[in-house]
């Protein structure tokens, strides 16, 4: 192979990506990317968008990006201000008392996770109840799933993690794609439990995940009881 | 330090993504009334939260459209209890799911953001399907060159998306 051919070949890729060569070609440069590395790497990156474009409208690319109206600024900003004055001595107070809550280290253990499915109110509810179990000493995650029309409402019940540790939590689907189910900060003050919400269908979800303070917790999501053991902690 | 304590704060956050929230929620409301009140929203309580922002954690744009899905999934509870009202201007509203709603935002506006050449290209090969030959006739360039613009095409597509925050 030339360093000539190698570029050529490499000129193909996006079209290789897109699924639009020629049968012949495509042979041939499936031939040229399993002896090139670099093609092969080249490659996964590039199907990685191509597999985006089918979700674009390309009507919605064509039309000029829409703008904000010119006085939604102004608008917020003395929604603000407005609130600023209000609130102000509210505000102020709660910094005060969260400067209380020292911070508890997590104790970095847990080699595996039991989980624990339990449905709740029997069969023919849909909710159903996730606890991590055997997680570091002093702390608890649980989570109740509900399916709705937009997705997966999940509240967790988290419980011993230091004040202020950012807590993101996902879903992921069969697949093993992610789905954010957004985040929160766990706070002694404000309670441990928090609402969110997640895209992905709960009958499509299954894991759910939470990280937080470098460590990513997964547990799996049944439609059905299950008495899962043992899966791995995933590293952060 | 944290940022948005401060309503200038607010300000310049609202000077550098007011325009991509905006577009995201005209995209997933499909209601530029709607999109509106969901970008006040965002940024009234990313103001009230705005202790809890640790530049350290991750960019304003991540948080900000972090807490702007959370407003548009409450916006989307508090519509489906209420009676329908037809879609204004002519703007349809998204009905995937607010995940995909929020990928296919960003990959129209990496599209919008790259070179004129590359999305030509990619808008008549890939969402015209139309043959590589005909486009190459079309433009007046040899048909290598439809094939590299696509392949660069994508490649500026994946530095877009990743610009506008795009983590998959």
């Amino acid at each position: 192979m030339t360093a000539d051919d190698h570029r050529d070949w490499r000129l193909s890729l996006g079209a290789y990506a897109l699924g639009d060569l020629p049968p012949d070609e495509r042979a041939a440069l499936a031939a040229h990317i399993e002896g090139c590395p670099e093609c092969r790497a080249e490659l996964r990156e590039l199907e990685g968008v191509a597999a985006l474009l089918p979700l674009a409208d390309p009507a919605r690319i064509e039309s000029p990006p829409v703008r904000p109206p010119a006085d939604l600024g102004a608008r917020i900003e003395a929604q603000i201000a407005a609130e600023s004055a209000k609130e102000g001595r509210v505000k102020r107070r709660r910094r005060l008392r969260f400067g209380f809550g020292g911070a508890v280290a997590v104790a970095a253990v847990a080699a595996l996770l039991a989980i624990v499915v339990i449905p709740i109110g029997g069969e023919s509810s849909p909710a159903q109840k996730v606890e991590f179990a055997s997680v570091p000493n002093g702390i608890s995650i649980k989570a109740i799933l509900e399916p709705h029309a937009f997705g997966t409402e999940i509240q967790m019940y988290v419980k011993g993690m230091p004040s202020g540790t950012l807590c993101r939590v996902f879903l992921r689907d069969a697949a093993g794609r992610t789905y954010s189910a957004g985040s929160f900060r766990y706070r002694w003050e404000e309670g441990s439990e928090a609402h969110l919400s997640s895209g992905l269908d709960l009958s499509q979800a299954a894991e759910i995940g939470l990280h937080a303070g470098g460590r990513t917790f997964v547990a799996p999501v049944s439609p059905v009881t299950a008495l899962v053991s043992g899966a791995e902690i995933h590293p952060a | 330090m944290p940022a948005l304590t401060r309503e200038r704060d607010v300000r310049e956050a609202y000077a550098a993504h007011s325009g991509e929230l905006y577009g995201f929620a005209v995209r997933s409301l499909g209601d530029s009334g709607l999109a509106e009140e969901a970008v006040q929203e965002t940024f009234l309580r990313a103001w009230k939260a705005g202790e809890r922002y640790d530049p350290e954690i991750g960019s304003l744009r991540t948080w900000l459209f972090a807490i702007l899905r959370n407003v548009v999934i409450d916006m989307g509870r508090a519509r489906a209890s209420r009676p329908r009202v037809g879609p204004e201007q002519g703007i349809e509203p998204s009905v995937e799911p607010l995940e995909q709603a929020l990928v296919a935002w960003q990959v129209e506006e990496a599209m919008r953001r790259i070179g004129d050449d590359h999305r030509q290209v990619l808008l008549e090969t890939h969402f015209k399907a139309r043959p590589y030959a005909e486009v190459a006739e079309e433009l007046g360039v040899p048909e290598g060159t439809i094939k590299s613009r696509v392949y660069y095409g994508l490649k500026a597509l994946r530095v877009a998306l990743e610009e506008i925050g795009y983590d998959g």
